[in-house]
């Protein structure tokens, strides 16, 4: 009777209570369950970050070793998927300023991540090779040139489908900053499809 | 037309992917791309680029994911068994330290009476009984805790020090 209860119990509890109570737990099953389920959305927003799919891959290990050590910080009152976002997203930010010295591609990145360097994208861009359409690919060309910031809003925002308050709680941004920087990525992505459907 | 509605139907435009709009905006927006080629052209290329984006694919090699995957559910249940580990322990030295002070508290009015029966100051037993029994028995209550540390370990392969 308890454990029908308790099963019952569960099921009615939210998913981001159930993540939380997992990870304190440290339920190797669940976690597991749960970083194959967000692999790929993590793998792809670190690929936004990073421009280079190398570097997403160590770093998704490396998010989930972090949210193991830091699991007692979600309580499961938002959704899961902000915080973990956050936290690679922080792990992106550090390796791209370890990055700093040793790459002579980079450019300075502008508004609150003022001083930080990031480097261009590879010659073969994992944009392009992810383009499954020719405006993907005329969008690829131009993600590849966009900063990581406008890469990261549009992203959140139209793959992901997060709010606009949860992008700025992934961010560490205003609200304001968050709409404010998909509106310029989206022009910019706009100007490079309209110029190329233009020129041909 | 007007230029300012150009640029109003352009930043409602972006504002309905971006945030949402009001009906009544709504209803404003459509009757203005209906009517202007160059908003509705802007609107059409607006939803490319959505569209755009949503067509990103990238291969995944499973092989990585279920290596990721590895790793983490190793390092979960490494996490687990030393956190489990470190409960015991502080229960245990919990319990030694209730033990010391009881058995202090009990040993105290015997220790006393041979003292009156030795003729000893009661100052001298006392510190007689601080230095070999008491400390004695909370220093062994407490070693536990800073046995690596004592012995010169690391903290486990997880990051917990135990």
């Amino acid at each position: 009777m308890v454990a029908v209860v308790t099963a019952f119990s569960r099921l009615a509890e939210p998913e981001s209570q159930c993540i939380a109570r997992a990870l304190r737990r440290r339920d190797s099953e669940f976690i597991g369950r749960m970083v194959s389920r967000y692999h790929y959305r993590l793998l792809r927003y670190l690929v936004y970050w990073t421009s280079r799919r190398e570097q997403a891959e160590d770093l998704v290990q490396e998010t989930w070793l972090r949210v193991l050590e830091h699991a007692g910080q979600y309580n499961g009152r938002l959704r899961f998927e902000p915080w973990l976002f956050s936290i690679a997203r922080n792990l992106a930010i550090d390796h791209l300023r370890k990055q700093q010295t040793a790459t002579a591609r980079h450019r300075m990145c502008r508004e609150d991540e003022a001083g930080l360097n990031l480097p261009a994208p590879d010659f073969e861009s994992p944009f392009l090779a992810a383009a499954r359409s020719e405006d993907a690919k005329r969008i690829a060309a131009a993600l590849g040139a966009l900063e990581p910031i406008y890469r990261e809003a549009l992203l959140l925002r139209f793959q992901e489908e997060l709010s606009l308050a949860e992008i700025a709680q992934v961010a560490g941004a205003p609200i304001s900053t968050v709409s404010s920087r998909i509106h310029r990525g989206l022009s910019m992505l706009q100007a490079s499809l309209g110029g190329d459907a233009d020129a041909a | 037309m007007p230029l300012e509605n150009h640029e109003k139907a352009r930043f409602l435009l972006h504002r309905s992917l971006v945030e949402g709009i009001s009906l009544e905006d709504r209803h404003w927006l459509d009757a203005h791309v209906g009517q202007c080629a160059e908003c509705g052209r802007y609107a059409d290329l607006s939803a490319r680029v959505v569209r755009a984006l949503d067509w990103f694919a990238l291969e995944l090699d499973p092989a990585a994911a279920l290596r990721v995957e590895n790793v983490v559910r190793s390092r979960a249940e490494g996490m687990r068994s030393a956190e489990a580990r470190a409960k015991s322990l502080w229960i245990g030295t919990a319990v030694a330290i209730f033990l010391t002070f009881t058995g202090s508290a009990v040993t105290w009015r015997p220790l006393a009476w041979l003292a009156s029966q030795w003729n000893l100051p009661s100052r001298v037993w006392q510190i007689v009984f601080v230095a070999f029994w008491l400390l004695p028995s909370l220093l062994l209550a407490l070693l536990p805790l800073f046995r690596r540390r004592l012995l010169g370990e690391d903290s486990d392969s997880n990051g917990q020090t135990v």
